[in-house]
């Protein structure tokens, strides 16, 4: 089985023989021998997922890495984290996606309003399936928990994605649009219930 | 994977790591706009205006009227996250004490503190005893006086008595032109710094990138009622053929 392994800011694939996908370009280094070849604008997930990639504009460009050897992965001196799934779902803006090994599948997910509030268009990209996923952020990763009676309340800007069954709502509560009275600020938050993990990064958008 | 936390295993007034801080709260804090990445718990946000109309002690901590828009204050129960734009953040503890630091770099104070614009501009003093929560591009460095310090790197200071400006010795001794020029505002190197003398700390941090600080450009214009009309006039004419120069 391949292995994802977050080193700070680069990511290290140890690949037998098997394959992982990676975002085009992300490679820095590699030993061994592997090869690397574009995986399509649907980033392997069929025409379907193409097009709804096109449409959401969630597009993603994908690279399938396959061989015996480590592959040093890294982009923009993001920070990395990897995660693991067991039959669950993460969801996550496709530019925050570094790599995902076999038995992941990779489709797009209409997000409604959340989109619109970051700016990130109307959808976002969903990782399901057991395996691996790393995804990078602008500074370490901050994973927060939510469960049922503990509702978790987060600035859209510093949201980067998130596993589990939660339901993800606007908050533009009184006071939230007394701030905006005053000029700037934040006009809404994502409030998460449900069950859960949130990943934050520090840095807003 | 990275620790997964919740309400009871956030740190209590503590960093989560160099880049995030996270409150306990209980009452009130001050935060900035925009300071708030996430938190737990019932806390409600309110404009600095809006909340002191309920509660009167907010005027009296909060006597920076410029600042007030930048402002809210947090008040409930929970955990509070806070980060800044992916700076480092480090938590101060005064007792009784004083210290001056750049508007921008501030993100959030104990109401325990009072809050008041220094004289230097674009930057505010805190007065009393309690906690504060500043960023810096870098981690920050202590220094003491005496001591000159690059405007820019310039994060803070405690105690000391505010800061003269200090103008390199060479550079005006050596061309009287040059002199002339910077009173035209074209200086653009290190020869202008800031004095320090006295006791007290002075906070550095180790990189400095520009930021917007929007009561900067209120409180400059404020000050331009010391000029006369024609003066004024002069000035507004400088300042236009600034902004034409840079669109070049």
């Amino acid at each position: 089985m391949a292995r994802l392994t977050a080193e700070k800011k680069v990511l290290h694939a140890d690949l037998e023989g098997d394959s992982v996908k990676a975002a085009a370009g992300s490679m820095v280094a590699y030993q061994g021998n592997v090869e690397f070849k574009n995986a399509g604008m649907g980033g392997g997930g069929g025409l379907r997922a193409a097009v709804r990639q096109r449409v959401a504009g969630e597009a993603v460009n994908l690279m399938e890495c396959t061989g015996h050897g480590r592959v040093y992965l890294a982009q923009d001196a993001f920070d990395v984290t990897v995660v693991d799934l067991q039959q669950d779902t993460l969801t996550v803006e496709s530019e925050h996606i570094l790599a995902f090994t076999k038995g992941i599948q990779h489709d797009v997910q209409f997000a409604g309003l959340r989109g619109m509030t970051s700016g990130q268009g109307l959808a976002t990209t969903k990782l399901s399936g057991t395996g691996q996923a790393a995804i990078i952020s602008d500074g370490p990763m901050i994973a927060l928990a939510v469960a049922p009676g503990m509702p978790l309340v987060v600035d859209p800007d510093a949201y980067v994605a998130g596993t589990g069954q939660t339901q993800m709502s606007l908050v533009s509560g009184v006071s939230w649009r007394s701030l905006v009275g005053e000029g700037g600020g934040e006009p809404f938050s994502l409030r998460f219930e449900g069950q859960g993990t949130v990943y934050i990064q520090p840095a807003e958008r | 994977m990275p620790t997964i936390y919740d309400p009871n295993s956030l740190p209590v007034d503590d960093n989560i790591n160099h880049y995030a801080f996270s409150i306990d709260l209980n009452g009130e804090w001050f935060t900035s706009k925009g300071a708030m990445i996430a938190y737990y718990g019932n806390i409600d946000f309110s404009g600095v205006a809006a909340f002191a109309s309920r509660a009167a002690w907010v005027a009296a901590r909060f006597s920076s009227p410029l600042y007030t828009q930048d402002w809210v204050v947090a008040a409930g129960q929970g955990k509070l996250v806070i980060g800044d734009r992916g700076n480092d953040i480090n938590s101060y503890d005064l007792e009784d004490g004083n210290l001056t630091i750049k508007a921008v770099n501030l993100l959030a104070f104990q109401p325990s503190l009072e809050l008041k614009q220094s004289i230097v501009p674009g930057f505010v003093t805190l007065i009393g005893t309690g906690k504060f929560l500043a960023s810096s591009n870098g981690p920050v460095i202590f220094v003491e006086p005496p001591f000159r310090a690059d405007p820019d790197a310039l994060l803070g200071w405690a105690d000391c008595p505010s800061p003269s400006q200090h103008y390199d010795y060479n550079w005006m001794a050596q061309s009287f032109m040059a002199g002339i020029q910077g009173m035209f505002g074209r200086e653009s190197g290190e020869e202008r710094q800031y004095d320090f003398t006295g006791a007290g700390t002075i906070l550095m941090q180790s990189s400095e990138m520009l930021r917007v600080d929007s009561a900067l450009m209120r409180i400059v214009e404020s000050q331009t009622n010391l000029l006369d009309a024609n003066s004024a006039g002069a000035l507004g004419h400088k300042l236009i053929a600034r902004a034409q120069q840079s669109n070049m």
